[in-house]
């Protein structure tokens, strides 16, 4: 008994490991690379992956389909920027001012949206997101098609505001370490099962007692005050923010590297986004000068091989690929399944008694 | 009121195409239950072939109409054989959604790479052309293309209730499994209807071309109004399609009239969720 114990904090040591090496290499990247775009593209992989977990919390965990998330991000960006512009704040305070008011936005909007399923879902968050444009672009307050701009100035933490592309960085991946952590914890919660429960059957969730309306809801909030955490961050580092920030085929992007890393997984947007971003921004810089258009084209093209070929995304064909036998089995060492069993019971025993 | 009727007019031409779009999105949502996300986009690419085969053939974007039906009908068939039924049978509703928008990405940025941001027109003689019908001046080209759009509207409604494929088709939306039984070969039924949904938004494009400039994201804001219009208009009725997307051309030129032209698309799309929202009520009020 006492070796099965030891072989499963083998594997977990080694497991940590090996996350915590992978953590040191984006710790490290800044310190090494030099080039302000690399850096940039980096950003860009943080907040877009940090927007695709809150989509697939909504999307992936919970079987409803928005196609409204840059919508959020977007009112999420105006509500900090406005209260840093108009009223002075300081933008830490007003970040969390913006996912409030984003919060309770998609909290009260979309109550009565959650009678709608399936098709519909996606329907009325597409025009909701519309709705939310035009009425930006036709406000005052908001500033009407031309945007919101944030005040330049010299480098400070407390404004949130660098020269350098490395503080944004570490911002950015503080900001999607930290989501992760939310999402797995969010995933293994009560709430966790209740989603997944509702995302396969809403009657059956409703008639084990799972209220479906509720936990629908708090997906959506959690999930819109993260999009609007985003919509913060993008503001603060392009200093600028425009009603095209929440246009349809930016809530299309969004969704995009969840959908390719595996919509199914907690992990998916990340893995989808280190894949998909850097694709995106390379083509972009390689042929968009002679072709434009071809980035978005192959990306398209990339997503569509993905859902024909491999429907459950890249992880979803990892997770039962030999490969992962390999990196169990040989690098982390990871025992049997009976092993890990045992130890259950064993600590179950150990309980009892 | 001059005015107003002329508004009301172009209202109701503009809301044609809003209901051929609509008929064309109900079909494929009706037989396979899939929103089609680039239904938008498929006009598009049928404003492009209009614009290839006028300029290099010579036609009149009108002559082009039934050979765009018919090139748009084998587009839309090939991708549903190669695309869309494989992927029907994993039974993922994101899957599938996520298809049609991969679709619609390609396409809109396929013609950005093959024609440019350009924007087009295919130049007639009568494009400039007012028939005066009492206080109201009617554009040719928009009363042509209307004339045609309920022509095929009329024909449509006749195929699906009269004859034996139309038949079969609302057999498969109804009941797929029992359509199958009866002899039906549903995958068939698929490759059909996704073709004519296809031709439709594409006949719209083509039809559009006379008086619309032609430009990679055109068809967006009539992707999205062919769905407030399946919605609006109630699944699986071409009737109700038609007089939802009049309706909604009709809304949109009085919000223009009325209010401010800047606050059509906003009120357009608040009007889709109030009738979205209250549409589920009254169904869950019946059960």
């Amino acid at each position: 008994m006492n070796e099965n114990v030891k072989a499963v904090r083998a594997y977990r040591r080694n497991l940590c490991i090996a996350l915590g090496l992978i953590l040191l290499v984006f710790v490290l990247i800044p310190v090494f690379v030099k080039s302000p775009y690399v850096l940039n593209v980096f950003v860009l992989v943080f907040y877009m992956s940090t927007l695709s977990m809150a989509w697939n919390l909504l999307g992936g965990m919970t079987g409803q389909n928005s196609l409204g998330h840059a919508a959020y991000m977007g009112l999420g960006a105006y509500a900090s920027c406005l209260l840093i512009t108009k009223a002075g704040a300081n933008p830490w305070l007003s970040a969390v001012f913006g996912m409030v008011v984003v919060g309770l936005v998609a909290g009260v909007i979309f109550y009565p949206c959650f009678i709608l399923r399936g098709p519909y879902f996606t329907l009325v968050s597409i025009a909701f997101g519309e709705a939310m444009r035009q009425f930006i672009i036709n406000s005052t307050f908001f500033g009407r098609a031309s945007g919101v701009g944030l005040p330049f100035g010299k480098d400070s933490w407390l404004d949130f505001r660098f020269m350098s592309k490395v503080p944004y960085y570490y911002v950015g991946l503080v900001m999607v370490i930290l989501i992760y952590l939310l999402m797995k914890k969010i995933e293994r919660s009560r709430m966790g099962y209740a989603l997944r429960t509702i995302r396969e059957d809403e009657d059956a969730a409703a008639a084990i007692g799972i209220n479906p309306t509720k936990y629908k809801i708090m997906a959506v909030v959690v999930s819109a005050m993260v999009a609007a955490l985003v919509g913060f961050f993008y503001a603060s580092y392009i200093r600028y923010i425009d009603p095209d920030l929440m246009v349809q085929a930016k809530s299309t992007e969004s969704v995009l590297p969840a959908v390719v890393g595996g919509a199914a997984y907690v992990e998916g947007p990340l893995v989808g986004g280190l894949i998909m971003i850097p694709l995106s921004e390379f083509l972009r810089a390689r042929f968009s000068a002679m072709l434009p258009g071809i980035n978005m084209l192959l990306y398209a093209v990339a997503l569509l091989a993905v859902i024909r070929f491999r429907p459950t995304g890249i992880l979803g064909w990892y997770m039962h690929s030999r490969f992962k036998r390999f990196v169990d089995e040989k690098l982390l060492r990871k025992p049997p399944v009976e092993v890990f069993e045992a130890v259950e019971m064993e600590k179950h025993r150990g309980k009892e008694a | 009121m001059s005015i107003f009727l002329q508004a009301c007019v172009n209202g109701l031409l503009m809301g044609g195409f809003y209901s051929l779009m609509g008929m064309g999105q109900n079909v494929i949502f009706g037989v396979m239950k899939i929103v089609n996300f680039c239904h938008g986009e498929m006009l598009m690419v049928g404003m492009y072939l209009t614009f290839l085969l006028s300029t290099n053939l010579g036609l009149d974007p009108y002559a082009c109409v039934p050979l765009v039906a018919i090139l748009m009908f084998l587009f839309g068939a090939l991708i549903q054989h190669t695309l869309i039924t494989p992927s029907l049978g994993t039974k993922s509703f994101t899957n599938l959604l996520f298809l049609t928008v991969g679709l619609g990405l390609l396409l809109s940025n396929g013609a950005l790479v093959l024609f440019g941001s350009e924007y087009r027109t295919i130049p007639t003689s009568y494009a400039q052309t007012y028939i005066a019908l009492g206080p109201v001046n009617l554009a040719l080209p928009r009363l042509i293309s209307f004339g045609v759009l309920i022509v095929i509207s009329v024909a449509l409604f006749a195929f699906l209730k009269y004859t034996t494929t139309g038949k079969q088709i609302r057999a498969v939306s109804q009941n797929p499994v029992g359509a199958e039984v009866v002899g039906i070969n549903a995958r068939r039924i698929y490759i059909l209807t996704y073709g004519i949904g296809t031709a439709l938004a594409g006949v719209a494009g083509s039809l559009l071309t006379g008086f619309y400039t032609i430009f990679p994201t055109a068809g967006a804001s009539f992707g999205f109004r062919a769905l407030i219009v399946v919605v609006v208009g109630g699944l699986g009725s071409i009737p109700g399609a038609f007089f939802a997307g009049i309706f909604l051309g009709v809304l949109e030129t009085m919000v223009a009239l009325f209010i401010s032209p800047s606050y059509s698309d906003l009120i357009v799309f608040i009007t889709f969720i109030v009738i979205l929202v209250v549409r589920q009520l009254i169904i869950i009020r019946r059960k």
